[in-house]
């Protein structure tokens, strides 16, 4: 009997395996109360209701979130640059400064952002109560972290021997810092800024789920009374905004040559630093804290959390990451190699931005329409949702990519499927399994999130402590939280250094 | 009168489990003019870089006017310049300002900042990239858009922009052909100032493996698996001191 080689081609296709017991699961589950609920949903969307009153509701709303997206978005780009300075070797290397303290900045920064904002958001809620400011520092603390480690991860590329031949010229040593990290942040910002913006801006919708304010609490409350025409006119005009964002982007073009431009992007840059600070002292000083008196309360508090608990929990959040990263990983190529036309690749491609779009708290109660809430249930909401994102990466990466392979095999009477996957596919197997890599750790902390909502693992258990102000169990659930995803991040990190 | 300018006592330097440089004692006169021979491998380029004091040498002392090189303060070493052999130039900056990145020593952080946005004045950049026969069409180009031949001039205006007392040049003729060589030697041999006058003698160290290119240098030494070979005149090189290198 032939073996099955492992390479990179098998290894995009194997995490397959994991629908098999997830769909046992969900089969078990399956009920039939909701069907018609679910079958009214699909309805609107060709349906939505569209009147004066809910556009003008439109409007504000994505005002609301337009303006929490942008300003967490510009802060924290702007902070994620300088953490990104000071967590990379060259600022060490430049001031002659122990390589000690890069190391303690980058394990803050690590803890900082395996936590992710919607438990951020659900977290200064409770203490700080509802409000705007609340949602922009929520997106801002872990995106700084996240935008900082890409900034570090660009600032490492530069070539030690040019950090020397600018040390040698002897020039004060901001001059040469200056002069080295120029161009790598200018071009990550280009590259990468842009589309934290859009990240940005759905981040503030899952947070609007939970009451921050902007569309996405709309969607939630259209939602909670059944109200799907109304939903999917705010689902559909989140579409529009953010089809409309990328296509700016796409005109968008920073020449750092225009020197009017350049210096109006420098004083944004210092007007946003010294406006964060104030703003962010003023929330600090002016804020009465709603639920969360003193730090001794988190002492005072006691946790009924049993330890086999515990760890059935940390062991359900780990298991359903699992689970979500195989479906992201596999279910792309494979949908696409089997469905290998225009019209099912438009469809696909269609199916995968719906996906996308829809926030995985309203997939999962979604799909709660018909199916009991269960591991499976949560980790096939995850799946789906991030394999919406990997299907536009691997159809970007594919459209891209040179196709004599696939035509010189077709013209030899291999079948297309066949062709699609060794003249096309395998060649860009490699660098989609690192990008998936880099996405499960993503997907670790969005467990959080379909976690409070699908009662599974440690996101529901937070909600849970939370709500009874249980503050010690709640420090353990973060704690916890933190460990798998900085843990996940090493493993990932190891995986992506191999694939690329 | 004692005018040693540089002096290394001792010095070797080893990589891992190789030893690079062996044991070597060297005296550089101010005004020297000196060619620094040797096969590929056999330290030259890690000789130029204990001299710069990017290297810290494993065993050893390097001076520079008498004062160990961590004594010296910026302005102090600023005094030595260096042409590296892989040029190391910032590829996403244009030619112009990588060579005024060379008069980042003598101004302040505001130089740079305003070098990077373009608003500073590239008037110097501009006459020492004219003295290296660079076309004032290639100013404003990114270095990455550049040939070998002029990355290697841009390296070298950046280097005689700074008006050092030293200028340390790990094999500067590559890529230039031979019109441009003969240019480009004089120039490095030259004494110019950052205004581009004559000035006192400059001490130039240049490693090289052309040996048509030895006229015009005072003395040479020759280098073999880290040890030096000879250090003598110009004028006293025999076929013999090369047979003992190569």
């Amino acid at each position: 009997m032939n073996k099955l080689k492992l390479n990179y081609t098998s290894l995009s296709f194997l995490p397959i395996l994991v629908c098999i017991p997830l769909g046992y699961q969900l089969l078990t589950n399956i009920h039939f109360g909701g069907f018609i609920l679910f079958q009214e949903f699909l309805i609107s969307a060709f349906n939505p209701k569209i009147d004066n009153e809910i556009i003008i509701n439109v409007i504000n709303r994505l005002n609301e979130t337009i303006l929490i997206g942008f300003f967490s978005w510009l802060v924290s780009i702007i902070f994620g640059a300088i953490f990104g300075i000071l967590s990379s070797n060259i600022f060490y290397k430049i001031f002659n400064i122990p390589n000690l303290f890069c190391g303690i900045i980058r394990i803050f920064l690590t803890m900082v952002r395996s936590i992710h904002e919607v438990v951020w958001g659900i977290l200064l809620m409770q203490i700080y109560g509802i409000n705007f400011s609340v949602g922009i520092i929520a997106i801002c603390i872990p995106y700084i972290a996240v935008n900082s480690k890409v900034f570090a991860e660009q600032l490492e590329t530069i070539d030690y021997k040019i950090i020397e031949s600018i040390n040698q010229i002897n020039a004060p040593k901001f001059s040469s810092l200056l002069t080295l990290i120029w161009n790598p942040i200018i071009n990550t910002f280009k590259n990468f800024g842009l589309y934290r913006l859009e990240c940005s801006i759905r981040s503030t919708v899952i947070l609007g789920l939970f009451g921050i304010g902007g569309i996405g609490t709309s969607i939630f409350l259209s939602f909670q009374t059944l109200n799907f025409r109304e939903l999917w006119t705010y689902l559909w005009s989140l579409a529009i905004l953010i089809i409309l964002s990328g296509l700016i982007f796409k005109k968008l073009k920073f020449k750092t040559t225009n020197k009017i431009l350049s210096i109006f992007f420098i004083a944004v840059f210092f007007i946003t630093i010294l406006l964060s600070f104030s703003y962010f002292l003023n929330f600090i000083f002016n804020n009465n804290f709603e639920n969360f008196n003193s730090v001794s309360s988190l002492f005072k508090s006691s946790s009924d959390l049993g330890l086999f608990d515990f760890l059935k929990l940390i062991l359900e959040t780990i298991i359903l990451s699992l689970l979500s990263t195989g479906i992201a990983i596999s279910l792309p190529p494979l949908v696409i190699g089997i469905f290998n036309n225009n019209t099912s690749k438009t469809f696909i491609k269609f199916f995968a931005f719906l996906l996308r779009l829809i926030p995985t708290p309203i997939l999962i109660l979604t799909l709660l329409t018909f199916n009991n809430p269960s591991l499976s249930l949560a980790a096939l909401t995850l799946g789906l949702h991030n394999a919406g994102i990997t299907s536009k990466i691997l159809f970007k990466n594919l459209d891209s990519q040179d196709k004599r392979n696939y035509i010189a095999m077709k013209s030899l009477g291999i079948s297309k499927k066949t062709s699609w996957l060794l003249g096309l596919f395998s060649q860009q197997a490699k660098s989609y399994l690192a990008y998936c890599a880099y996405r499960s750790d993503i997907i670790i902390r969005e467990t959080a999130i379909v976690g409070v909502i699908g009662s599974v693992g440690l996101g529901w258990q937070l909600q849970e402590s939370l709500s009874s102000f249980a503050w010690q169990e709640v420090t353990m659930v973060l704690i916890a939280y933190s460990s798998i995803a900085i843990f996940g991040e090493l493993i990932n990190g190891k995986i992506k250094n191999s694939l690329t | 009168m004692n005018n040693t300018l540089l002096e290394l006592k001792n010095i070797s330097y080893k990589d891992e489990n190789n030893l690079i440089l062996n044991k070597i004692n060297l005296k550089i006169n101010s005004g020297e003019k000196i060619a620094l021979l040797g096969k590929s491998g056999s330290g030259k380029t890690t000789l130029l870089s204990v001299l710069n004091g990017t290297i810290k040498p494993t065993q050893g002392e390097v001076k520079l006017l008498n004062k160990n090189f961590e004594e010296l303060d910026r302005k102090q070493k600023s005094k030595i310049t260096t042409i590296w052999q892989d040029l190391r130039l910032i590829e996403d900056l244009s030619a112009e300002q990588n060579v005024n990145c060379g008069l980042l020593a003598e101004n302040n952080f505001y130089f740079a900042f305003k070098n990077l946005l373009n608003l500073s004045s590239f008037k110097k950049a501009h006459k020492f990239m004219q003295l290296c026969r660079l076309h004032n069409s290639i100013y404003d180009k990114k270095i990455r858009k550049l040939s070998g031949g002029q990355k290697q001039r841009v390296a070298i205006a950046r280097s005689l922009i700074q008006g050092s007392d030293i200028l340390l040049a790990d094999e500067p003729f590559n890529n230039l052909d031979p019109k441009l060589i003969t240019i480009i030697k004089n120039l490095l041999l030259e004494n110019l100032d950052k205004n581009n006058t004559k000035k006192s003698p400059k001490t130039v160290i240049v490693s090289l493996h052309r040996l048509d290119l030895l006229n015009d240098f005072d003395k040479v030494i020759g280098i073999k698996d880290g040890k030096i070979f000879f250090n003598i005149k110009r004028i006293n090189l025999k076929k013999l001191h090369l047979d003992k290198i190569y």
